[in-house]
């Protein structure tokens, strides 16, 4: 009898110990943390055939959603800043892949929409809106390049005839099972700007998807584990922190749960407030001049993965001896010159260049004129003084490149480079042909020629914070050659620049002579008291 | 006798507990990620110098070495990598397995199977070790 309620109960405890287990560990993937299990509703109980109809299915209970992301740059791809210009990526040109203006059908796989293959597009349509991109959970979903940011559903050879087979994901299965956006989902598009991994920004890339403690302290998959979301803190969809409209410098307090904040959640200080360190509080006097990043990001692409640190487009073109367009590659097997796009020059673990920067970022537009006796032509430049108030030293990635531009009309070009079309410079590598149609889409004069210009664009370091041990040091800066080196209206105690011979001279001399002073007096105070004697 | 029942009772419902699991506890790739590259991309890229790329072999490649259950030329199971033992082994200086030091084997096992056939040569989606 005994015996048979022991086991009873040894029985229960074995069957329940890992459901217990499971609850009480915030670190298991059972513990559901949302109240709905999207499986169990009929809307998404269905074959979809495309994903405007699992978007018809999410809007039948998210009611506003489409309405809330119509309002986002996300959705929009433009931006007008404070000072009036017109950015966003429908306007723009960097010195990466350009601009996707006449390159929809590929690059637009990034624009959280369905179907924007050229200037068409409805941007009015509710269904149209992506919502999979973003609350995928599986890591399944898929945009392939050159169908205009559609998904497949069924087995398609693309391009045709070309033997590329794509496979279809499964909408029922990747509906079912949406949850909150994270580093996945957002790094789909944002760590592989620039037209691959890790290229552009240097401090995102794939390797932040389940980064290591010494790769970031806060989205460190086995620590503090942070979503993007977590520090971009998201409302009506509306996600802050953007590049377009960035602060430099937060005098504001920690943010506490509870109260209303007008000012960017996404900065150090919403987290950490003014005076952040505790053991060496001399290092909090630094927070007035130096943006937190710059001492506590000491290098970026420290993933494992390269970004390009320059881009040289006036080399493409060039077919090997097969005739056919010619690719190299460097030690590790990364393309460093592709006849498509030119050559690069890649980086790992880069030290960044430093500036002064007071939130304002100025970017040359599609229609201002360049002058090429003045190159680099900045694509766009932080502003900022050291003496404006405004501004902290940041650290940046400066990408350096050449790119084409009308030399008659003195204007950066828009060129069709993505299609199987004659025109496109990816198939034909005819620039004035890609640029003529590529001006003409965008309603800008085009003279038929075409040169290249030096270009420079300036991106902010704020990902990949390191460990507290990592941290720069007091010398990596005060001394001779330190990082700060070329940074200027500001005294930096132990640097070369500002170590003024005469004022060495001057001190020593004087501590010279204070010591003779001294020994002197003592030597009469001697003789005096001996003479007294 | 009642007690040879009850051992059988108890035999039954353990193993059918134990099936049951098994099939309900759905492979987290993402959790299989990290393990992945924390316990046997760390190993390899210090003992093998280079790191296995989850692309590097395509889904049914994956799914024999997990079934032949044979690591590096027969010296170890690859189960022994997933176990309790061989976590409590690294645990001081291996963040992962500490982190998952109290995690079922069997779920490991299936987090990094789930991970390894999405990232296989042919998988839905193709990734290298970084
Ligand atoms: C203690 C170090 C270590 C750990 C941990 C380790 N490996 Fe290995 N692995 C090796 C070494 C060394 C080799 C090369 C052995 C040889 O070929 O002689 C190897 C080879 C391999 C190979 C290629 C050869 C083969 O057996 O097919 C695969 C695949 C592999 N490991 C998978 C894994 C997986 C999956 C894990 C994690 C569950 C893992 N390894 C954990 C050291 C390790």
């Amino acid at each position: 009898m005994r015996t048979g309620i022991f086991m009873a109960a040894l029985m229960a405890a074995m069957l329940l110990a890992p459901a217990v287990d499971a609850a009480s560990d915030p670190g298991s993937a059972k513990l559901l943390k949302s109240t709905a299990d999207h499986s169990q509703f009929k809307a998404l109980q269905q074959e979809f055939n495309s994903g405007p109809e699992v978007t018809k299915a999410c809007l039948s209970c998210h009611t506003e959603a489409s309405k809330q992301l119509h309002k986002t740059e996300h959705w929009k791809w433009e931006y007008r800043n404070a000072q009036g210009q017109l950015l966003g990526k429908k306007t723009l040109i960097n010195n990466f892949c350009t601009t996707p203006v006449t390159n929809e059908a590929a690059c637009n796989i990034c624009h959280i929409g369905y179907g924007w293959k050229d200037d068409s597009f409805d941007f009015t349509s509710e269904v149209n809106v992506d919502c999979l991109v973003c609350h995928d959970s599986t890591g399944n979903y898929r945009k392939p390049a050159g169908l205009a940011g559609n998904v497949v559903t069924k087995e398609m050879e693309f391009p045709p005839g070309s033997g590329n087979i794509i496979k279809p994901i499964n909408l029922k299965k990747i509906a079912q099972a949406v949850g909150k956006t994270s580093r996945d989902n957002c790094g789909a598009c944002h760590f592989y700007g620039g037209g691959g991994d890790g290229v552009k920004h240097g401090d995102m890339d794939s390797s932040l998807a389940s980064p290591d403690k010494a790769l970031d302290v806060h989205m460190d998959a086995l620590g503090n584990d942070f979503a993007c979301s977590t520090c971009h803190m998201t409302q009506g969809h509306q996600v802050p922190g953007s590049r377009y409209a960035p602060t430099a410098q937060d005098k504001g307090e920690a943010h506490l749960r509870g109260k209303a904040y007008k000012t960017n959640p996404t900065t150090c200080q919403a987290c950490h407030g003014q005076a952040p360190h505790k053991k060496i509080a001399k290092l909090n006097d630094h927070t007035d001049k130096v943006a937190c990043q710059t001492c506590h990001i000491p290098k970026f692409a420290r993933g494992g993965i390269a970004t390009k640190m320059s881009w040289d487009w006036s080399t493409a073109g060039k077919m090997g001896p097969d005739g056919k367009p010619l690719t190299i590659k460097d030690a590790k097997g990364h393309p460093i010159y592709t006849a498509i796009k030119g050559d690069f020059v890649l980086g790992e673990n880069v030290v960044p260049e430093y500036l002064w920067f007071n939130g304002t970022v100025t970017y040359t537009l599609r229609s201002d004129k360049i002058d090429k006796g003045k190159e680099p032509v900045r694509i766009n430049h932080f502003e900022g003084s050291a003496g404006d108030g405004k501004s902290l030293i940041w650290p940046v990635k400066i990408m350096r490149g050449k790119q084409a531009f009308d030399s008659v009309n003195k204007t950066l070009i828009v060129a069709h480079l993505a299609g199987n079309d004659d025109t496109a410079y990816w198939t034909n590598f005819n620039w004035e042909k890609a640029a003529a149609v590529g001006m003409a889409a965008v309603g800008e004069p085009f003279s038929g020629k075409v040169d290249f210009v030096k270009t420079e664009s300036t991106w902010p370091i704020t990902h990949m914070v390191a460990p507290a041990k990592d941290a720069l040091r007091c010398h990596d800066c005060h001394a001779s050659g330190g990082r700060l080196e070329k940074v200027r209206g500001v005294y930096i105690p132990g640097r070369a620049s500002d170590h003024a011979g005469w004022l060495d001279t001057t001190g020593w001399a004087i501590a010279a002579l204070t010591l003779l002073g001294v020994l002197g007096h003592g030597l009469a105070r001697v003789l005096a008291s001996r003479r007294n004697k | 006798m009642k007690g040879k029942f009850t051992l059988g009772v108890l035999t039954l419902m353990l193993s059918a507990g134990a099936m049951s699991a098994a099939q309900a506890y759905d492979g987290d790739w993402k959790r299989g990620r990290i393990y992945y590259r924390q316990v046997c991309t760390v190993c390899h890229t210090t003992e093998l110098k280079k790191a296995i790329g989850p692309n590097e072999r395509t889904q049914a490649e994956w799914a024999a070495f997990f079934k032949n259950d044979k690591h590096g030329k027969g010296k170890d199971t690859v189960k022994h990598f997933f176990s309790k033992q061989y976590r409590d082994s690294i645990k001081a200086t291996n963040a992962a397995a500490a982190k998952f030091a109290a995690v079922p084997d069997n779920e490991l096992l299936e987090d990094v199977k789930a991970f390894l056939n999405r990232s296989a040569k042919d998988g839905d989606a193709p990734a290298g070790c970084s």
